[in-house]
């Protein structure tokens, strides 16, 4: 699987030095659009398997399902510091100052915060049920933001941020570049996927130790 | 609400209030932090005034930094003191938590009784809507105390308690927390009220109680 996702990386990334045109007023900034875009999608995708591995754990009280939770906690804590980091850039570029508390970035900060949290919780405590139990309270309890995340501060703040991609409405995308942006998004997802299944295994063989 | 639950939670709320009676420490370090933390920038300032954004961003860390020195010992302080296994003996999960999520809330209600007043006499300011701000200030809290009592039940497990409360409460608050400082605000005139806030808050309150009440049960009780 590593091989056939390093290939598809290979592609996608001279897919967008070579194919995707400058976009209208963003010029070739728009090449960092491909890997932003995908890696918050990838962060937001680990921190919904968090929070459900962790509901299935209290059902189950199976460690599997804890390790699970942990391991998309871990590595959408480092998508979640891909996203950050590469939406500040694009910030810098576009809208000329790093950081100023848009709606998306106080969102993708949020999501910082819980996954610091949760990581941290994790790390005071001894592994086993009990850690296993708390973890997964603190991640279904954390998971209450979203409401708040997704509808209602949106509206408490004025947006630059153009909306939701893939419709297209707020970046004018032509057919090429959806094309490699859907591209990058499944290759993000599956890397994703490849790196939480290796984590998981580690995670389960750790406790077994 | 059925009256076995109601009987239970007002037993939890007054042995909580007897023993916060009796052992004043977290009283005492909580209120004294707020006043501490207030006087240093009334210090700071010697006398100049902020603007309302500033001063409500002000009075909200201070509200929630104090909190965090008081709301963190609910099951921490029953855990060093072994009497956690008695009230898991005695008693069930739900009037455990809303009698200490009470309890809770009116030591942090106290405490903004406290350290409001002194919020306006030492840094100048003035409230242009004052049933807003009060209501605001007991909606908030009401978000603390909700979200805390579930977390300090968390906590009680790790081995780094420092600092770990307050890492796990701010993502869970913000959604409070930031239309609070909004409404704060404008309340001491920095712009048109926006009240639906309120409804705003209320509401993820209500949410915060409701989602600890069901996660609570898990915490509670050993398999």
């Amino acid at each position: 699987m590593g091989a056939v996702l390093g290939g598809l990386t290979l592609a996608v990334v001279a897919l967008v030095f070579f194919v995707v045109p400058p976009a209208e007023g963003l010029g070739y900034y728009v090449r960092l659009a491909f890997f932003h875009i995908p890696v918050a999608w990838a962060a937001v995708i680990a921190f919904l398997v968090s929070a459900f591995q962790g509901a299935k754990y209290l059902r189950s009280q199976e460690m599997a399902a804890d390790a699970g939770s942990a391991a998309a906690a871990r590595i959408g804590f480092a998508f979640v510091l891909l996203a950050t980091i590469s939406g500040a850039v694009f910030s810098k570029l576009t809208w000329g100052a790093y950081w100023n508390w848009d709606p998306r970035q106080t969102t993708i900060f949020v999501l910082l915060l819980i996954y610091g949290a949760y990581l941290t919780l994790r790390g005071a405590m001894p592994a086993g049920h009990r850690r296993a139990k708390t973890a997964a309270v603190y991640a279904m309890f954390s998971f209450l933001t979203v409401p708040f995340l997704v509808f209602i501060l949106p509206r408490l703040y004025f947006s630059l941020h153009p909306s939701p991609v893939i419709n297209g409405t707020g970046l004018a995308m032509d057919s090429v570049m959806l094309a490699v942006l859907l591209t990058a998004l499944v290759d993000v997802t599956g890397i994703f996927y490849w790196l939480y299944r290796k984590q998981r295994t580690r995670i389960l063989r750790e406790e077994k130790e | 609400m059925n009256s076995s639950l109601w009987t239970g939670i007002k037993l939890v709320l007054c042995k909580e209030l007897t023993m916060g009676l009796r052992f004043k420490a977290a009283w005492a370090s909580m209120f004294m932090f707020a006043l501490t933390t207030l006087a240093c920038v009334s210090l700071a300032m010697q006398g100049g005034q902020l603007e309302p954004k500033m001063a409500a961003a002000l009075l909200w860390m201070i509200i929630f930094f104090a909190s965090m020195v008081g709301a963190d010992r609910g099951f921490a302080d029953e855990d060093a003191a072994g009497t956690l296994m008695v009230l898991k003996l005695y008693g069930s999960a739900q009037p455990v938590l809303f009698g200490k999520m009470l309890y809770s809330f009116f030591l942090l209600a106290m405490l903004v009784l406290f350290i409001a007043p002194l919020f306006f006499v030492l840094m100048g300011a003035e409230a242009v809507f004052p049933g807003v701000f009060v209501l605001t200030l007991l909606l908030g809290v009401a978000g603390i105390a909700a979200a805390g009592t579930l977390l300090a039940a968390l906590a009680v497990g790790a081995r780094v308690k420092n600092g770990l409360f307050a890492v796990l409460m701010l993502p869970v608050i913000l959604p409070v927390f930031l239309p609070a400082i909004f409404l704060t605000a404008e309340a001491l005139g920095g712009g048109s009220l926006s009240l639906n806030y309120l409804g705003g808050m209320a509401l993820y309150d209500g949410l915060l109680a409701v989602g600890a009440s069901v996660l609570f049960d898990y915490l509670w009780y050993e398999d």
